[in-house]
């Protein structure tokens, strides 16, 4: 990902279930994105 | 919020043991962790660390993809990053 492009839209459910896009957090909040480590 | 490999149940547990704030989203499918180029490495053990910033118009502000699992960048610059994000109004 470069710098200073839109970032793309993902949704995803959370452990609840419910959806989570991040478009839900525009015009409102910036954002940590956080990618955790696996071994999969 | 954090995406992660394992399934709900997992993040569901770990969440809750760890009384954790933030939003947990499980992406067993790495469709996100594709989408957004985490890098994946058999000889770095898997899945590596990847750290982005977007700010409120949905840019991305900053970027960090690991070298190890070992690489990850500290809260303090993060922190920082955030401040001058949010000064920006």
């Amino acid at each position: 990902m470069k710098i200073f492009t839109i970032a793309p839209e993902f949704e995803l459910h959370d452990f609840d279930g419910k959806l989570v896009k991040l478009s839900d957090f525009q015009d409102n909040k910036n954002l940590v994105l956080v990618f955790l480590r696996g071994f999969l | 919020m954090c995406i992660g490999p394992d399934g709900p149940n997992a993040f569901r547990r770990y969440w809750g043991v760890n009384e954790i704030p933030f939003i947990g989203l499980p992406d067993p499918k790495h469709k996100v962790a594709n989408l957004y180029g985490q890098e994946w490495n058999i000889f770095k053990l898997g899945r590596v660390p990847a750290l982005l910033l977007v700010d409120k118009k949905g840019n991305i502000r900053y970027q960090h993809y690991s070298d190890s699992m070992a690489d990850i960048p500290e809260n303090s610059l993060v922190l920082a990053m955030l401040d001058k994000i949010n000064a920006e109004g």
